[in-house]
């Protein structure tokens, strides 16, 4: 457990909360962060699509991130927000609970996620993730883990096609 | 660098594909009589500008069959061919297999057989000589006199002024290209060239395989390093080359140079003591008159300045080439400002990403939306005001235009008929004579994309299946020739592509056996003379005897019906026995556009297409009957049509009486359904989003729209809800 806080870093992530979990995301990805705006319902999707949202002339779909990764669905407060991402230039909006931050990260510092972990977690969702411990990765003391997302794996159309 | 010349390739495939659009339409134009000098010369700078790129990239066939073609119109622009029918059939034919070479080129084909085609256009030249008896008078029709300006009508067409000389000589040999003379070729690329493409190193290279060497190069403007920019041109190359290389050809070269470049062509007989030249610049034209000695050959060294230049230089370089001449330019007149271009010249065009279009239609819509929470924010006088309003209007403009940016002339979609047709007469063996119609109305660039291959169908069918033979006609007592009219016109927010041949006609008892032997119907079926027409559209319906290459196969028709309907819209077949048969495709104007119905279900506002709406109705009690725990139907005056309720398509509970709700009857291909809704909002073109643009297709839905209050409203897919509803209930109650 070396602390590495000194380390320059070669990429950027923004962290948000799901429940007591801290994720991350490319900031590449990312377009913007909106406010949580009621989206409108589409019928016959699976339960984690809330909807879709109108996003300065472009219908987008509205994802409750924490139900698609299989935890218990955000409860809407006043720091919900709407992450606006790109996959594969596709947009989709994620519901998260509240965005904390962005960080720059090292490459080599990004763990692979325990395979047990891993199944035990996310095989519900059919999600490939990785987790890391970002920044300085002491997570006795100060230090949080990150679930870095595969967006790539989050991806609406394959996720549907597994389920079609 | 190879990506680069990869990328201006792809470039040069497009305009070839424009070219051999204009290049056909001209021709096309021409065969029906128009043998206006425009014409021909819009022809000629369409064939003209494919050879110059292929000679750039190295399609040498390309190039040499182009050549030959360009020579053949070039004589035909200048009244020295008469465009008869037969050299215009002969020009059609060359045109083909120029389509063909182009396609060879792309690497989409193999080379084509094109020595029946060069064959043909050789000859067309040689009796051009016969015709005119050997008459050594290539050149402008009237000798000019010093300082007058020839006022062939072809020139005229091109928009700029010729350089006029003396031709006192005019009776000299025809043959000006003297073995021991070369020419020296001044070539300063401007100094922009390399931002726009054009690379000096492959136009030298170019010049090279003329024959050309590279006598010097000027490095003098070349900066220090320090102010050197790499982006930019510097160098001035000087080369010499052969005499016996036709100066039209150097000039070639010289084709999609970049506007401002130094271009010197001279000529230097061996005689002459010095190649003494005057650059003339060509965009001013002035007629030039120069005291020369006897011993010079005249030239017109040329200095170009605008991008338009080369059929310019051409034209001028044709007429010195082709005329032995006694000097006697007109003095130099050099004017600063460039000859304005004639209204004739064809309109500039750009071409823009479809996706950029798509994006600005969302920006704007949205606009349009801040515009009207904007006003509404603002107190009822601040409304008042003259700016909102304006602000309003002219947002609603941009969109208008921005809509209409979209929409192109269907004469894109018509454009590869003429050929077909003419592949079509020769498989066949039949005479077909096109027509066509409105090819000038605009359509959305999505539905011109997509209407191609009905088209195709639809032509193939009505000149394999519509049309007789030219025995079976004349024996009929029609004329020989069968007639397919293609026409296009707008009728309120929709599009009819008709396709009508003068041909025998639907045989329906032929059809009507042929479904029941195939048993898409059954024997004892009695079916209205458009229901038997309507088979002909049938899957796997086809009445020809034989699997023709053309069609005959089955899925012709039944394409162009599902296609059609996918785009939203229909197919319509009229026949008349003995007299033809015209299908009509009615088309909606825009994919983007939708007329819709606005309708709220379980609080949440949708769109209901207004074209499948047939009526809406408020049940009386009673109306609606229950046929399962789960299903119900609506008496319509006799008729059970089945009601879907919200909850079928949310899974939301609706309990309500019916009785408290509008039913709107809606109908697509499969049948009517009744749908309940709370109430009707209001009636309006909707902007379609398509959901599968970020998302995926959802089933019973096609598309969404964004209100006027920037909410999303969903689009209802009629033919989805329909085809379920039908699922549940018994057949003979949804008929």
């Amino acid at each position: 457990m070396t602390t590495k806080t000194e380390t320059a870093s070669d990429c950027k992530i923004v962290t948000f909360t799901l429940g007591k979990q801290t994720f991350g995301i490319d900031m590449g990805a990312l377009i913007e962060i909106r406010e949580w705006d009621e989206p409108t319902p589409l019928p016959n999707v699976p339960t984690f699509i809330k909807g879709v949202s109108n996003l300065r002339g472009n219908v987008i779909p509205v994802v409750g991130l924490a139900e698609r990764l299989g935890w218990e669905p955000s409860a809407i407060h006043a720091r919900s927000c709407i992450l606006v991402v790109s996959i594969g230039g596709k947009q989709a909006g994620f519901l998260v609970d509240e965005v904390n931050d962005i960080v720059g990260i090292t490459r080599s510092e990004i763990q692979p996620a325990p395979e047990v972990e891993t199944i035990e977690s996310s095989v519900i969702d059919g999600l490939v993730r990785i987790s890391t411990r970002a920044k300085d990765g002491t997570r006795d003391e100060n230090g949080t883990m990150v679930l870095l997302l595969d967006l790539e794996a989050l991806s609406l159309t394959k996720h549907l096609d597994m389920a079609a | 660098m190879s990506d680069e010349l990869d990328e201006i390739q792809a470039i040069f495939f497009e305009e070839c594909t424009e070219g051999l659009t204009t290049a056909e339409q001209g021709l096309s134009a021409m065969q029906a009589g128009d043998v206006s000098a425009e014409t021909i010369a819009g022809v000629f700078r369409a064939v003209h500008s494919i050879k110059g790129g292929a000679g750039a990239f190295g399609h040498a066939d390309l190039t040499a069959f182009a050549h030959k073609f360009e020579n053949v119109l070039d004589e035909v622009r200048a009244g020295k061919i008469a465009p008869t029918p037969g050299v215009v059939k002969v020009m059609l034919s060359s045109f083909d297999v120029l389509s063909d070479h182009v396609e060879t080129a792309k690497g989409l084909a193999p080379r084509p057989n094109d020595a029946a085609a060069l064959a043909a256009l050789e000859k067309v030249l040689a009796d051009k000589g016969a015709d005119e008896g050997g008459a050594a008078a290539p050149a402008a029709p009237v000798p000019a006199p010093v300082a007058v300006a020839p006022a062939a009508p072809a020139e005229d067409e091109f928009g700029f002024t010729p350089v006029a000389f003396a031709l006192d000589d005019f009776d000299a040999p025809a043959e000006p290209a003297a073995s021991n003379a070369s020419w020296t070729i001044r070539f300063k690329p401007s100094r922009a060239a390399l931002a726009n493409a054009s690379e000096p190193m492959l136009l030298i290279r170019e010049l090279e395989t003329l024959g050309a060497t590279i006598e010097s190069v000027d490095v003098s403007d070349v900066p220090p390093l320090r102010d050197l920019d790499p982006e930019d041109a510097y160098f001035t190359w000087v080369l010499s080359m052969p005499g016996d290389v036709p100066q039209n050809d150097i000039n070639d070269c010289f084709d999609f140079v970049a506007p401002d470049s130094l271009i010197e062509v001279t000529r230097n007989e061996v005689e002459a003591p010095a190649p003494a030249f005057i650059p003339v610049p060509v965009i001013e034209a002035a007629p030039a008159a120069e005291a020369a000695t006897e011993d010079l050959i005249p030239f017109v060294p040329v200095t170009a300045s605008i991008e338009d230049l080369t059929a310019q230089v051409q034209q001028v370089v044709a007429d010195l080439a082709a005329t032995p001449m006694t000097p006697a330019p007109a003095p130099v007149i050099p004017t600063e400002s460039a000859a304005p271009k004639p209204a004739s010249e064809a309109s500039q065009t750009i071409r823009v990403d479809l996706s950029k279009l798509d994006l600005l239609l969302n920006l704007v819509g949205e606009l349009v939306i801040r515009n009207s929470i904007l006003a509404d924010r603002l107190s009822p006088a601040d409304r008042q005001r003259v700016e909102l309003p304006e602000l309003a209007r002219l947002t609603r403009q941009i969109q208008d235009n921005v809509m209409s940016l979209r929409a192109q002339p269907i004469k894109q979609a018509f454009s590869r008929v003429p050929r077909m047709l003419r592949d079509l007469s020769v498989e066949t063996g039949k005479q077909i004579e096109l027509e066509t119609v409105g090819e000038t109305t605009e359509v959305d660039k999505g539905v011109i994309e997509k209407i191609g291959d009905p088209l195709t169908h639809m032509i193939r069918n009505a000149a394999d299946h519509g049309l007789e033979s030219t025995e079976e006609r004349i024996a009929a007592g029609k004329s020989p020739a069968g007639t397919i009219k293609l026409s296009a016109e707008q009728k309120g927010a929709r599009i009819f592509v008709r396709v009508q041949d003068n041909g025998r006609g639907i045989n329906r008892e032929r059809v009507k056996a042929k479904a029941i032997e195939k048993g898409i119907i059954s024997p004892d079926a009695v079916l209205s003379n458009e229901e038997i027409d309507q088979l002909i559209c049938a899957p796997g319906f086809s009445t020809a005897e034989t699997i023709s290459n053309i069609s005959g196969r089955g899925v012709g028709m039944d394409v162009v019906r599902s296609n059609v309907e996918a785009l939203g819209g229909r197919v319509e077949i009229h026949s008349v026995p003995g007299e033809g048969t015209t299908f009509t495709m009615i088309l909606p104007l825009t994919l983007a556009i939708l007329d819709g119905m606005i309708v709220r279900l379980a609080s949440q506002r949708f769109v209901l297409p207004l074209a499948h709406v047939l009526e809406t109705v408020q049940p009386e009690p009673g109306q609606v009957k229950r046929t399962s725990p789960d299903s119900e139907v609506i008496d319509m005056r006799g008729e059970y049509v089945p009601v879907k309720r919200t909850t079928e398509i949310f899974g939301l509970n609706d309990d309500r009486p019916v009785e408290d709700s509008l039913v709107v009857i809606v109908e697509s291909e499969h049948g009517k359904v009744g749908l309940v809704v709370d109430t009707i909002d209001d009636r309006r073109e909707v902007v379609i989003k398509s959901l599968d643009q970020n998302l995926h297709p959802i089933r019973g839905l096609g598309g969404a729209t964004i209100l006027g209050d920037g909410s999303i409203a969903l689009i209802l897919d009629i033919e989805a809800l329909v085809a379920s509803a039908n699922r549940y209930t018994p057949k003979g109650l949804a008929a």
